[in-house]
């Protein structure tokens, strides 16, 4: 290993990917969670064009 | 299944596409790639780091663009699209910043620093974070529009600033590396995860502007049922 390289690197790069992986699969599952919503509030309601 | 489902079923498409890769090219950059000499394991920061900053840049660039022609055609889809587009966007400037930090530490010494890239980041998140704000505090949806367009517009500034200012002026970050300066084992993994976030995004954004188009239509009618259903979705 050269000599200054950073060594116990492992536990930043798993909280980075763990930090990512639950932001993302939050904001998800906050989509899915209104569609969702949308669904059981208005159920047969067809969703209107855009103007 | 009604017809906003089946609408909705090439968006989970994209968004399925975009996870899976995501699961191979984050796989790859794990376990496949080699550390880099001086920075080590935590090198592999730079597969899910790069992506997320690079496409936020992308998506705020889109919402630039979706507000440009929201003021141009006044129709509700783009003021729609450019809702959706900040807010996915600020999904993963949340992301670059995060991670950003957790690469910052072992590699600068500190979690935080009041560097022009970071600090320009960060202003960017604020922002594109007061777009929305001031989004949700006005009710006429005409009014709304064209307030969110032109501060989307007035917000986008600072996205060029992003990108340029490691060049323009002395910074911590690194500037932009390029596939020539980079080892071909650490390009592929890169190249798949930026892909796979833009599909991610991109999802993000077509099931945000749906349900946006959705919920203006119920907040203009008058049933009560119909107004919790745009209190709900909002």
């Amino acid at each position: 290993m050269p000599e200054g390289v950073i060594v116990g690197g492992w536990g930043y790069v798993i909280a980075g990917y763990a930090f990512a992986a639950a932001v993302l699969a939050l904001y998800g599952a906050s989509l899915f969670w209104r569609l969702r919503a949308l669904r059981s509030l208005d159920g047969d309601a067809k969703a209107p064009k855009p103007r | 299944m009604n017809r906003l489902t089946t609408r909705l079923t090439w968006h989970h498409a994209l968004g399925a596409v975009g996870l899976a890769l995501l699961l191979v090219g984050s796989a790859f950059g794990l376990f496949q790639a080699p550390p880099e000499r001086h920075m080590g394991e935590v090198s592999r920061m730079l597969y899910i780091h790069a992506p997320h900053a690079m496409n936020a840049l992308l998506i705020f660039t889109f919402a630039g663009v979706f507000a440009v022609l929201s003021l141009w055609t006044a129709k509700a889809r783009w003021d729609a699209l450019t809702a959706a587009a900040i807010e996915a966007g600020l999904v993963l400037n949340v992301i670059m910043l995060g991670t950003g930090m957790l690469w910052a530490k072992p590699t600068w010494g500190v979690w935080w620093a009041w560097d022009v890239r970071l600090t320009t980041a960060l202003l960017a998140l604020l922002l594109f974070s007061g777009v929305m704000a001031l989004r949700s505090f006005v009710e006429d949806p005409q009014r709304r529009a064209v307030w969110t367009a032109v501060t989307t517009i007035v917000a986008y500034v600072d996205v060029p600033l992003i990108y340029f200012c490691v060049r323009w002026w002395r910074s911590l970050h690194q500037v932009q590396s390029s596939p020539d300066t980079v080892d071909s084992a650490m390009v592929l993994p890169f190249r798949i995860n930026l892909v796979a976030i833009l599909l991610l995004s991109l999802w993000f954004i077509l099931m945000r502007a749906r349900l946006e188009v959705v919920r203006q239509a119920h907040e203009q009618a008058p049933e009560p049922a119909a107004r919790q259903v745009a209190a709900t979705v909002g």
